[in-house]
């Protein structure tokens, strides 16, 4: 048997591009684009309140949960689940036109979104291990990305702040990362506050190290999958109810309550 | 026993994608278990859900009863019948999903439905490995003529839809059982309902359909069963059915291995 192919040649982070054309080429190449300025000004100011509140009252409450891929013996990132019952700014994220476009231009549709979650780092730690999202696929892997990740950076993202690492063009091996790539080359994804980073499901990344002296780096994280998949949280045990009453055609379908074939009641779509 | 099942069983299952494994009920087990199904059939009816589908069967005489978690404790019994599960486990691993359980009685006159693998519905290629594995309750004798489930032995091998000769229609045959049997069928095996050419004998098959646990189940447990029936099932039932909030992170808590020693 040959050896696992290596993540040769190295790549840098793909330049930052407003063109969904050209994200979606970076995605192709690179596993990921950066999409500057999506959210500006007030919009950005407001979500990244709610998310710090939402936060402080997880931790004032002793709620804040730990994840698998977090180590063990660091406390420094804060994760918040299911931020799109905590306001409806962040539906404003897991819907957004823009986040849609990617969804349906990279994974087809329809799809689900498995999972909006948020992730802080403080100053002293945060990194995690190394993985792809669509781990839970068994390899050998399809020939196409079963998931895609949004990352909407509430807080410029920097190196020195703990920025999502990539390898970029490491969904090209599409396999998950193993033993033997403890060397692959990690790249910073620096963006400015309001940028969204779309990456594919097969890119090796990881949360970044904050060495910062006193700078927290908050990131939303909306998963996507294709529509085979269960989603990682529940909505239908989860979701503030007002989400549904209030969602587009499109939320609905990607909440699960649109839906053909699978994830049926009394034969049905749920809605 | 855990894990697996009779070894001719398991063997057969591995090199033909399908086995039976006989006398799971007895023959009054059987029989009681197509009355409930029939009171099932009614009960669907009278709540307003119909029991044809023209989406799935070319005419009425194919009965379809869904949702029989809800309908009775009997049929909740059957999906976690300990030879069920071990034939499950045997098939795709430890861990898996409840993803549907629904019966098809084929009455005379019913015929077949279009071929197809229940994996290649929704899994992408290659299939290399089992995603979902159907077990089969044969609540009356299944034979060519009443109906048995057509299927290609072997098919289970085919990874992707190129290897589908255009003439596989022409190696189906027919599984055969008595009542009170379960049948094991791959999720990848090729297969398509019989027709069933008899005057007077109905065809009685309930379908357990079991995935590994990151795949979406076919039914939406936590909108269709009733918090009567969610709440006389027992944690481990909860865990099967993905009622919880466990959903699809189980995996990402057992990557220790990637830590750095």
């Amino acid at each position: 048997m040959a050896a696992p192919q290596r993540a040769e040649p190295a790549l840098d982070a793909p330049p930052p591009t407003r063109d969904v054309g050209q994200a979606l080429r970076d995605i192709a190449n690179y596993g990921l684009a950066i999409v500057p300025g999506v959210l500006a000004g007030d919009a950005l100011k407001r979500t990244r309140e709610a998310l710090y509140r939402a936060a402080e009252s997880d931790a004032a409450r002793a709620r804040s949960q730990k994840f698998g891929l977090d180590y063990a013996h660091d406390d420094t990132n804060r994760r918040v689940w299911n931020v799109l019952s905590r306001d409806p700014l962040f539906e404003d994220l897991a819907f957004h036109p823009l986040a849609v476009e990617f969804v349906k231009g990279v994974l087809g549709w329809p799809a689900l979104l498995g999972n909006i979650s948020a992730n802080i780092t403080y100053p002293g730690g945060g990194e995690m291990v190394t993985h792809a999202d669509q781990i839970f696929v068994p390899e050998p892997w399809p020939a196409q990305p079963q998931g895609l990740n949004v990352a909407w950076c509430l807080d410029d993202f920097t190196e020195e702040n703990g920025a999502t690492q990539f390898v970029p063009g490491s969904h090209r091996l599409n396999r998950a990362p193993g033993a033997d790539d403890a060397g692959a080359r990690l790249v910073a994804m620096e963006a400015p506050a309001g940028s969204a980073v779309v990456f594919e499901s097969r890119v090796w990344h990881r949360t970044g190290h904050n060495r910062s002296a006193g700078r927290s780096r908050a990131g939303v994280f909306a998963w996507y999958t294709r529509p085979i998949y269960r989603t990682q949280e529940n909505w239908f045990l989860s979701l503030r109810p007002e989400v549904r009453q209030f969602a587009s055609e499109e939320a609905l379908v990607l909440l699960g309550y649109k839906t053909q074939g699978l994830g049926l009641v009394n034969g049905a779509s749920p809605a | 026993m855990d894990g697996s099942g009779p070894q001719n069983a398991n063997d057969q299952l591995a090199a033909d994608g399908w086995c039976v494994v006989p006398d799971v009920l007895s023959p009054s087990e059987s029989a009681f278990a197509l009355e409930r199904l029939w009171a099932a059939a009614d009960e669907s009816e009278r709540v307003g859900m119909p029991t044809f589908l023209p989406v799935l069967d070319p005419n009425a005489s194919n009965v379809r009863v869904f949702y029989l978690l809800e309908r009775d404790a009997l049929f909740r019994e059957l999906i976690q019948h300990p030879a069920a599960i071990a034939m499950v486990r045997q098939a795709i691993g430890p861990d898996f999903m409840i993803s549907n359980f629904t019966a098809n009685i084929a009455r005379p006159g019913s015929r077949s439905m279009a071929l197809h693998s229940d994996q290649s519905l929704v899994g992408p290629e290659p299939w290399l490995a089992p995603w979902a594995v159907n077990i089969i309750w044969c609540l009356t004798n299944v034979h060519r003529d009443n109906g048995a489930t057509l299927f290609i032995p072997g098919s289970h091998r085919w990874r992707t839809r190129d290897d589908v000769p255009p003439n596989a229609d022409k190696r189906l045959v027919p599984f055969e059982a008595k009542a009170g049997s379960i049948v094991v069928m791959d999720g990848r095996v090729w297969h398509t309902s019989g027709a069933n050419v008899t005057k007077d004998e109905d065809r009685a098959l309930l379908f357990g359909f079991y995935t590994l646990p990151f795949l979406r189940p076919q039914v939406n447990w936590n909108a269709c069963l009733s918090p009567e029936t969610q709440a006389s099932l027992g944690p481990q039932m909860h865990d099967w059915l993905g009622l919880g909030v466990t959903a699809n992170t189980g995996m990402a808590t057992n990557l220790g291995y990637l830590e750095p020693s």
